[in-house]
C-alpha cells in the first residue's frame, strides 16, 4: 500500500469512530425533536456530567469502565427524569413553542457553570483501559476504545431500532409521534411516553458522555465542543430523522478527519457547517427525506 | 433605567404616551448622576447596547416570529467590518459606523433570502450555523481579523463641533453612555413607530399564520427578508458601539453564548413587547452584574433564574406586569 492509501484509510477508519461518538450525541436530540417536536440545549451538559460520573467511578472509586459507563447511562436517565418533570411536561401545553427551548438553555448555563465551580477548569487526566491498547491491521492501527465506540455505537442503534419498532413501548412513541390527540384518545398515556422518550435520550447522551470521556479532553465545557456539530448533524440528516442521524454523523466524522488531514485542524468547523448551509440552501429537509413537511 | 416610563406608552390615552419619549429622556439624562463610578457607568452602558440589540432581535423574533439563533453573528460583523473599514481603509467613524449597519445588514437579507423557505427550529439551526460559520471565519481569518488574538486598539468615536456651540467628545464613559442611549432611544422610537404602522401589521399576520397572510396578498418572504435585514443592521451599528466602547474586539464577543443571553433578554421581557426588550435587557444585563459579588457562582444563579423566569413567566416580564396591574385595577380578589 503507498502512503496515500494508508492515510487515507488510516483517516477513514478515525473518521467513522468520531461519526459514531457524535451520531450518539445526536440520536438523543433526535429522539427528542421527532417525539415531542422540541430541542434541548442542555443536552451537550448532559453528556458532560455523565463523562464526569464515569470518571469518578472509574478513577475515584476504582470501578471497572463497564461500571463507569452504567454510571454514566444512570446519570443520564436520572438527567432526563428531571428535564422532563421540571421543563418538557409542565411547558407541553404552553402554545409557544420557543418557551421549553429557551428554559433548556437556562438549564444549560446553570449546568455548565454549576459544573466549572465543581470541578473546575483544569481538564481531567481520564484513561479507559480500553485507549491505550493499540490494534495494528496492516499498516492502519486503532485503539481498542475506538473498537469500542463502534461497537456499543451499533448496538445502540440496533437495540433502539428494535425497541421503536417492535416494543409495545416503541409502538406507542411512534403513535405519539404521528398524532399526540389521536393517540391520546386510543388509550396511550402520551405523558407517561412523552416522558420516557426524554428520559432515554438523555440516557444516550450519558452513553456518549462515558464513551466521549478518555477520547475528548474532559472539561465542564467537553459536552458543548460536539454539541453543536450535534446540531449540525441532526438538521443535515433531517430533524428527527433516525437513518439520517446516523448517515449525517457518519459523514460528518469522515469529513472531519479528512479535513484535518488534508486542510488544517482549525478548518473543521468551518468546513462541517458550510456543509450544513449547503445542505439547507440545496435540500432543506435533509439528506434522507423527511415524510413531514411542516417545517419547510 | 427607563423601563417605567417607556411602559407608561402603549395603548393608553395620547397624553400618557406623549410623555414617555421625554421622560425616558430625562431618566438617561440623570442616570450618570446616580452611578458616578466608572465600574456603574461601563454597565449602563451595555445596558444600552443590549437594548438596542434586544430591540433589532425582538423585531425579528417577536414580530416578525422568525427564530433567530444566531443574532450574534450579525452584532460580529457590525463591529469587524466598521473597524477594519476605520483601520484599513481609513474610513471617517460616522460613516463607517453606518457600512458597518449595512455590511450586517446584507449579510442578514443574504441569510434570509434563502432561510425565508425555512421555518422554525429548521430556521433557528440555520441561522445558528450562519453564526458559528461567522465566528470559525472571524477566528481562523487571521490576516485579517488578528484572529484570536483580537484588534486592539480601537478608538472612540471622534468629537463632534457644532459650530458656534458646543463641541461634544465622547471620551469619558459619561459620554459614552449617554451616545449609545441616544441610539438606542431612537432605535425605540422607529421600531415602536415600525411596529405600529401597516408593515407591522404584515409582520405579525405572517407570524401567526403565513399561509393566510399569503393568501391575502402579503408578500411573507419578502417581508421576513426585511424584518431580518433591519434587524441584522441594527445588530451591525450595536456592534460597531460596542468595539469603540471596549476598544479591544475579540471573535468570542460574539459566540453564539451571546446570542442566547440576548435571545433571553427578548423572551425574558415578553415577545413582541417594545417595553419588554427593554426590560429584559436591562435586567439581564444587570442580573449577573449584581450577583459579581458571590463569584463563580453568579452564572449559575443566572441560568437557574432565566429558568424559573421562563417556567413561571412563560409571557415574560410584560404579561407579568399586565396581569399585576389588571388585578390592582379590579382590586384585591
Amino acid at each position: 500500500m503507498s502512503d496515500l492509501v494508508t492515510t487515507i484509510a488510516q483517516q477513514l477508519v478515525n473518521g467513522v469512530v468520531t461519526g459514531c461518538l457524535y451520531v450518539l450525541v445526536a440520536l438523543g436530540l433526535t429522539l427528542i425533536y421527532s417525539i415531542l417536536n422540541q430541542i434541548n440545549f442542555a443536552h451537550a451538559d448532559f453528556v458532560t456530567l455523565s463523562a464526569f460520573a464515569t470518571y469518578f467511578v472509574v478513577n475515584k472509586l476504582g470501578g471497572s469502565y463497564l461500571w463507569g459507563i452504567a454510571a454514566a447511562l444512570a446519570t443520564g436517565a436520572f438527567l432526563g427524569l428531571l428535564l422532563n418533570a421540571a421543563i418538557f411536561a409542565p411547558l407541553r401545553r404552553h402554545p409557544d413553542e420557543l418557551v421549553p427551548l429557551i428554559a433548556t438553555i437556562g438549564v444549560s448555563i446553570f449546568m455548565e457553570n454549576a459544573q466549572l465551580a465543581a470541578f473546575g477548569p483544569i481538564p481531567y487526566q481520564f484513561d479507559s483501559p480500553f485507549a491505550k491498547s493499540a490494534i495494528h491491521l496492516g499498516r492502519i492501527f486503532f485503539t481498542a476504545q475506538s473498537v469500542l465506540i463502534v461497537a456499543v455505537a451499533g448496538l445502540t442503534i440496533a437495540v433502539l431500532y428494535a425497541f421503536i419498532r417492535f416494543a409495545a413501548y416503541g409502538k406507542a412513541l411512534r403513535a405519539v409521534a404521528q398524532d399526540r390527540e389521536t393517540a391520546g384518545l386510543m388509550g396511550i398515556n402520551t405523558g407517561r411516553v412523552l416522558g420516557l422518550t426524554v428520559i432515554i435520550a438523555s440516557a444516550l447522551a450519558g452513553l456518549a458522555g462515558a464513551l466521549l470521556g478518555p477520547v475528548l479532553v474532559l472539561t465542564p465545557f467537553a459536552g458543548a465542543t460536539v454539541i453543536v456539530k450535534a446540531f449540525a448533524i441532526v438538521v443535515i440528516g433531517g430533524f428527527g430523522n433516525f437513518e439520517g442521524t446516523i448517515l449525517a454523523g457518519l459523514l460528518v466524522g469522515i469529513i472531519e478527519s479528512y479535513t484535518t488531514q488534508f486542510l488544517n485542524s482549525s478548518m473543521t468547523d468551518l468546513v462541517v457547517f458550510a456543509l450544513l448551509l449547503l445542505v439547507l440552501a440545496v435540500r432543506p429537509t435533509g439528506l434522507v427525506a423527511e415524510r413531514r413537511d411542516e417545517n419547510v | 433605567m427607563s423601563e417605567a416610563a417607556l411602559s407608561a406608552g402603549g395603548k393608553r390615552r395620547i397624553a400618557a404616551s406623549d410623555l414617555a419619549i421625554p421622560a425616558a429622556i430625562c431618566i438617561i439624562a440623570a442616570l450618570p448622576f446616580f452611578f458616578t463610578s466608572s465600574y456603574w457607568l461601563s454597565v449602563l452602558t451595555l445596558c444600552a447596547l443590549n437594548v438596542v440589540l434586544a430591540l433589532g432581535l425582538n423585531l425579528i423574533l417577536g414580530y416578525a416570529g422568525q427564530l433567530n439563533l444566531g443574532y450574534s453573528a450579525f452584532y460580529g460583523i457590525g463591529a469587524y467590518a466598521a473597524t477594519l473599514l476605520i483601520k484599513l481603509a481609513g474610513f471617517e467613524y460616522w460613516l463607517a459606523l453606518l457600512c458597518g449597519g449595512l455590511a450586517a445588514g446584507i449579510a442578514g437579507v443574504g441569510l434570509a433570502m434563502f432561510a425565508v423557505r425555512l421555518k422554525g427550529h429548521y430556521l433557528g439551526i440555520a441561522s445558528l450555523g450562519f453564526a458559528l460559520v461567522t465566528y470559525e471565519i472571524l477566528m481562523n481569518w487571521v490576516s485579517l481579523t488578528q484572529g484570536p488574538l483580537g484588534i486592539y486598539g480601537v478608538l472612540p468615536p471622534p468629537p463632534i463641533d457644532i459650530p458656534g456651540l458646543v463641541r461634544i467628545t465622547f471620551v469619558g464613559s459619561r459620554s459614552f453612555f449617554y451616545l449609545v442611549a441616544a441610539v438606542a432611544l431612537v432605535v425605540y422610537v422607529l421600531l415602536n413607530n415600525l411596529v405600529r404602522s401597516p408593515i407591522g401589521d404584515n409582520l405579525r399576520a405572517i407570524r401567526e399564520d403565513e399561509v393566510s397572510a399569503a393568501s391575502l396578498g402579503i408578500n411573507t418572504a419578502a417581508w421576513k427578508i426585511f424584518a431580518f435585514g433591519i434587524g441584522s443592521m441594527i445588530a451591525g451599528i450595536a456592534g460597531c458601539l460596542y468595539a469603540s466602547f471596549v476598544g479591544t474586539l475579540v471573535p468570542d464577543a460574539f459566540f453564539i453564548t451571546e446570542s442566547f443571553t440576548l435571545l433571553a433578554m427578548v423572551i425574558v421581557g415578553g415577545l413582541a413587547s417594545m417595553p419588554g426588550a427593554v426590560a429584559g435587557a436591562i435586567l439581564l444585563t444587570v442580573l449577573p452584574e449584581a450577583l459579581r459579588s458571590i463569584g463563580d457562582l453568579r452564572l449559575v444563579i443566572f441560568g437557574l433564574a432565566m429558568t424559573l423566569v421562563v417556567l413561571f413567566m412563560p409571557g415574560g416580564l410584560m404579561q407579568a406586569w399586565d396581569t399585576l396591574r389588571a388585578r390592582r385595577l379590579r382590586g384585591p380578589a
